[in-house]
């Protein structure tokens, strides 16, 4: 077999090494993660490999199966042209299924004055476009994805990769965000169409900057701007059903996730526009003590 | 023959009482779980006594001050059915 092609990417607290059979996915990861530190030491927390479906899907019809430490066995492969997407796939699976140093929530996050604001809901809520809309109007980006809760601290810890655009989400990122942030358009991929935007520089900068939480919204997307109160017992049920690493935790993630629940003021937040959606943090946030 | 029950140890057990329900963690199994009333102070009531379900409703009776009889027996019966299903109450065989 051939030598694969590797780099080494350090995002907040995380090291990966990611190896292609192709220089392009590659390329095209050391470009948008230029302005990254390289792991300190070398080491790394996972492995990411994007490697052919089968050898001779190398070179004809090139399908990129994703392979590392932990991997999903029925994870379908994808054409060569999504390899960018690929890898940063594989970076998140390696997250949800390997790590164990941080209680790890599925939620975008944000900061302002030292303090996060955490949001957090299923696939179309517009968590993610929220983060990196927010991230354009003065707060600080520090994750699209997944919000690291320390165990001791209760802080949350940046996880800043590259923010992964999706569908109507991309046309609005590119009227407020400049050209050469931007990754190459995926069309058709079985997330829809992709693109990926680098975050702003203070993220890339400061990612090693924890916050702590001071508000935790469940946003929902195209309803009537509302806000609503939860029950302490619905919002740990659904922060349990958004970490992949609670239960594996055992004690450490109990006591951490039911000190965020006591601390963290929370809403469900509708909302129709970006707009709308920043006048309802606004009026919460300058509410908070 | 009477049935005779126990909870779990109490230093298995860590509690987090929520606006409406009472988190349980149980330590052999890592198991979080949500428990509305009047489970959370079935479980209080029993600590490490080995007590019938009979004796467990007029002990709650006494201390939350309700009326002892067939309701509060059944509500008891059928929790600690629960709970056993669960793993954190177990049948003693007497």
């Amino acid at each position: 077999m051939r030598e694969m092609n590797q780099i080494r990417l350090g995002i907040g607290p995380a090291a990966f090494r990611i190896a292609s059979a192709w220089r392009q996915p590659l390329e095209q990861l050391s470009g948008l993660y230029q302005d990254y530190p390289a792991p300190t030491d070398g080491i790394v927390d996972f492995t990411v490999r994007l490697e052919p479906e089968k050898p001779w899907r190398r070179y004809i019809r090139p399908s990129v199966h994703i392979g590392g430490d932990f991997w999903l066995p029925d994870a379908a492969p994808l054409p060569l042209a999504q390899g960018l997407l690929a890898a940063e796939m594989g970076m998140n699976l390696q997250m949800a299924l390997g790590w164990r140093r941080h209680l790890l929530l599925h939620a975008s996050s944000v900061e302002k004055d030292g303090k996060a604001l955490i949001m957090t809901g299923l696939s179309g809520s517009g968590k993610s476009t929220l983060s990196a809309m927010l991230a354009e109007r003065g707060w600080r980006f520090m994750g699209d994805e997944f919000a690291l809760l320390d165990l001791d601290t209760g802080n949350i810890l940046p996880f800043p990769r590259l923010i992964s655009l999706k569908n109507q989400a991309i046309g609005a990122m590119r009227q407020v965000a400049a050209a050469d942030r931007f990754g190459p358009e995926m069309k058709g991929t079985p997330k829809g169409d992709i693109r990926h935007l680098v975050p702003p520089k203070p993220a890339i900068e400061r990612m090693d900057e924890s916050a702590s939480p001071a508000l935790l919204l469940f946003p929902r997307f195209g309803h009537e701007p509302a806000l609503r109160a939860m029950g302490q017992s619905e919002i740990f049920v659904r922060l349990t059903q958004a970490s992949t690493n609670y239960v594996a935790l055992g004690k450490a993630g109990f006591h951490a996730l039911t000190r965020f629940v006591d601390r963290v003021p929370t809403k469900a937040m509708d909302y129709q526009s970006t707009d709308q959606a920043e006048e309802l943090i606004e009026s919460l946030w300058n509410q908070l003590p | 023959m009477i049935q005779k029950y126990r909870a779990a140890p109490t230093d298995d057990l860590i509690w987090h009482a929520l606006d409406s329900m009472t988190l349980l963690f149980h330590r052999p199994s890592g198991i979080t779980h949500m428990l509305a009333d009047p489970a959370p102070a079935i479980l209080e009531i029993m600590a490490d006594a080995t007590l019938s379900a009979d004796e467990i409703a007029s002990r709650l009776a006494a201390e939350f001050d309700i009326d002892s009889g067939g309701d509060t027996e059944n509500i008891v019966h059928a929790r600690l059915a629960e709970l056993s299903g669960l793993g954190l109450v177990e049948r003693i065989p007497v």
